[in-house]
């Protein structure tokens, strides 16, 4: 079935026809472009799942379907001719990312028609349209081929979550929060698309596969030892990473540029899910992801992102620990998740963090949409002090969302739990090697104990105990929109684990990780983009506790040790009838850590009082020293032409005296000179 | 019996400076343009007296050139000295100063 691949465009242009449809015409549809959207996203992760199986048997798709600029530039290394093309990649990663977007997109839409459409809220076309603008950039971003292409959908993420998280536009946090986001994100943006012209202008290609892409480009330059602007090719590759890892930062949310995201929770829940599991956020890991055979070039970069996101994982888990509104709690919960990918990729686990990726689309997506349901039934509160009590009033609700919050706790089954601890596992062994990677694992590690006990805090707040509010007493019913979503997530958060069980296979010795051979390009992949390629490039030694079973019993053991701890102190403290806050032991760190460890006051701060001198210094600058030479000039010259103008009289009688005088003048010069004098 | 050339020298230093006086003395503005034809014919004696100094014609030639110019800056200069007073109702060429910037 050669042909199969010749739809994949549509993937992503399914859900630009849903957002052209409900922007049009969505007023005057019945559910004012639910339909269209449903539709298309339907659409997309039947396509997706086509492609996945064509590329479980084999075939992968790398092609070049239109170029809109060619330059004749020479880059560095000598390539002669850079071009701006847009081309479709899909490998088994890319198929793999796609069927997760499409599939959460597909289930928000549903969902959505019980969250949004149910409570007669207005805007609801744009509302659509944003979704499916959204879910057309992602997609388009999955499977871009090259990393221009791959910006310009990056960037339209960022649009879309500013069109999102603003949807309720009258409000006054919802604008601020969606600015906020657009910008923090661009911030990190900038450094990206610095990245992107290094890279342009070092290799002459921006193709991510084959023989031509700036990857193999890169290994080159590295392997001959050239010298690329002056600098050695290793460094040179480590600087460009990590101006593309901006980007990643502050999309995937990670220190120090994770200050966005819980201000996010301004959009609706949907979007936050949306948002969370499968697109913005997702969008920065895949990143890495997507160019891991560049980062695995550089051993310093790795580092980096491993201790980036073994510190945000901790970080950010520390104040998802003292949040009151249950999206709060979600949204820290979400840059810690994210940290640990970006741990796992750092410590050169690729396949553990695409597994965690994976896995968090589905038991986050599911939070998220479990959160909404929550909101729906408490009559829009979304304060867990005052809710408790759900668990017998909206079992659905309770046991997918209960699902979810093992998957995220890391508890064995759960799926969450095998992702997490292979991420934890990968870092264990390289860290034995180097200590800064063992820094980070422990970070990663502590977080697993925050993590469990803030999820637990979490469900014990909203669901156990005894209702604290009138709304918790009589919720409000939810509808099979929003139920259906939830079983099929809760169902996934349960068993998505067994893609790879690899703490098993290594102790059992049983071949089932099929995540690692799907990457590995056991059914199909191109050439130096599988899981092999990338580990031969990784410079990092891996080491053991005694034997690898040992290794793999010790890590798997204490991480969940620690999420039951975690878990357990949250049951001793909140599952009681009359749970209290417990803020008041954790004194001045609790506030610190209430007050997000005062980041944005942080931020506020470097602003005003940093930036905004720095800008008044440049302005004065600018006035005093360059308008001045500008304006002095000017002045001379006119108070010169002042002084000169004088000269002229318009009496013709003057002038040629002048003329007379000048020429005796002269005479006498030449005269003189000439030695007629003498 | 021949003239020595530094007599036309002297005649046409004479004249030249006639004419310089008549320009830089002189506001009729038809005075001016009469004191400028004296200078040119000066510069003419100059050009046939060095012309026949030499024993070639290119000096006589070049007056007739000037006579040309002369003639030519004549019609020019009337056109304007017409104009002059038209606009001032006066030939007198300190009047019209309004070119100055």
């Amino acid at each position: 079935m050669e042909g199969v691949f010749d739809y994949a465009p549509a993937i992503a242009v399914f859900p630009l026809v849903a957002f052209v449809v409900a922007l049009a015409f969505g007023k005057h549809l019945p559910k004012k472009g639910a339909i269209p959207g449903i539709l298309a996203t339907g659409g997309s992760l039947l396509l997706s799942v086509v492609m996945l199986a064509a590329v479980a048997r084999g075939e992968v798709y790398h092609e070049t379907l239109y170029q809109w600029a060619a330059g004749d530039a020479i880059s560095e290394v000598g390539t002669e001719g850079i071009t701006f093309t847009f081309g479709i990649l899909i490998d088994p990663l890319a198929a793999l990312m796609l069927v997760i977007v499409s599939l959460v997109a597909f289930l928000v839409h549903i969902f959505s028609l019980g969250y949004m459409n149910a409570e007669g809220e207005t805007g609801l076309p744009r509302y659509y349209a944003g979704l499916g603008l959204f879910t057309f950039s992602m997609l388009a971003f999955v499977y871009a081929d090259n990393l221009l292409m791959a910006f310009m959908f990056f960037e339209l993420v960022g649009l879309c979550s500013f069109l999102l998280i603003g949807f309720w536009f009258r409000t006054k946090s919802a604008p601020s929060a969606a600015k906020k986001a657009f910008l923090v994100t661009r911030f990190g943006d900038y450094f990206f698309l610095i990245g992107v012209v290094a890279i342009a202008a070092t290799f002459g290609t921006l193709q991510f596969a084959g023989d031509d892409s700036f990857v193999t480009a890169a290994e080159t330059a590295i392997t001959d030892g050239t010298t690329l602007f002056g600098f050695d090719a290793d460094t040179w590759v480590t600087i460009t990473a990590l101006l593309v890892l901006g980007g990643v930062i502050g999309k995937s949310a990670q220190f120090p540029l994770h200050t966005w995201l819980p201000d996010a929770m301004e959009g609706p829940t949907t979007v936050s899910a949306l948002i969370h599991a499968a697109t913005m956020v997702a969008a920065g890991v895949y990143l890495v992801a997507r160019m891991f055979g560049y980062y695995a070039l550089s051993p310093t970069a790795l580092g980096i992102i491993a201790f980036v996101g073994g510190f945000t994982a901790l970080f950010a888990a520390t104040m998802g620990v003292v949040k009151d509104d249950i999206k709060q709690v979600l949204a820290y919960s979400t840059i810690s998740q994210y940290g640990y990918m970006m741990l796992g990729l750092g410590v050169g686990g690729y396949v553990a963090g695409v597994f965690h990726l994976m896995n968090h689309a589905f038991f986050k997506a599911l939070l998220f949409l479990g959160a909404g349901a929550v909101i729906v039934l408490m009559h829009h509160e979304q304060d867990m002090w005052k809710m408790g009590g759900l668990k017998d009033k909206a079992p659905v609700t309770y046991y997918t969302f209960l699902a979810g919050a093992l998957a995220l706790a890391g508890i064995v089954p759960f799926s969450g739990f095998w992702s997490k601890d292979e991420i934890l596992y990968d870092a264990l062994i390289v860290g034995l090697e180097e200590p800064v990677i063992l820094a980070a694992y422990a970070m990663g590690l502590v977080a697993v104990f925050f993590t469990g006990f803030y999820t637990f805090r979490m469900v014990f707040l909203t669901f156990h105990g005894e209702p604290r509010s009138e709304a918790a007493e009589d919720p409000h019913s939810v509808g099979w929109s929003i139920k259906a979503p939830l079983i099929v997530l809760g169902v996934l958060a349960l068993v998505a684990g067994i893609a790879n069980l690899a703490p098993v296979a290594k102790l059992a010795q049983l071949d089932i990780t099929f995540l690692e051979s799907w990457l590995d390009g056991e059914y199909g992949a191109i050439e130096g983009l599988t899981y092999g390629a990338y580990d031969g490039l990784l410079g990092y030694d891996t080491e053991y506790i005694g034997t690898e079973s040992t290794t793999v019993l010790i890590a798997a053991g204490v991480s969940l040790l620690l999420a039951f701890s975690g878990a357990g102190l949250a049951w001793m403290l909140y599952n009681v009838p009359e749970p209290v806050a417990h803020k008041e032991r954790l004194g001045r760190l609790g506030d610190a850590a209430e007050a997000n460890y005062y980041q944005d006051e942080y931020q506020v701060w470097l602003a005003n009082g940093l930036t905004v001198p720095l800008a008044r210094a440049a302005d004065r600058f600018d006035q005093t020293v360059i308008d001045g030479v500008v304006n002095g000039v000017s002045t001379t010259s006119l108070f010169g032409s002042g002084r000169m103008k004088r000269l002229q009289t318009g009496i013709v009688t003057n002038y040629a005296a002048l003329l007379v005088t000048g020429f005796i003048v002269l005479l006498l010069v030449f005269g003189i000179l000439g030695g007629w004098f003498l | 019996m021949t003239v020595a050339v530094e007599y036309y020298v002297l005649l046409s230093m004479a004249l030249f400076c006639i004419g310089l006086f008549g320009v830089l003395t002189r506001r009729n503005a038809l005075l001016f343009l009469m004191s400028v034809e004296l200078m040119l014919n000066a510069a003419n004696i100059n050009l046939i007296a060095f012309a026949f100094y030499h024993g070639n014609l290119t000096g006589q030639v070049f007056a007739l050139f000037t006579m040309a110019l002369a003639a030519a800056e004549v019609a020019v200069g009337l056109g304007i000295i017409l104009v002059l007073y038209r606009n001032f109702r006066d030939v007198d060429v300190t009047v019209p100063t309004t070119m100055r910037w």
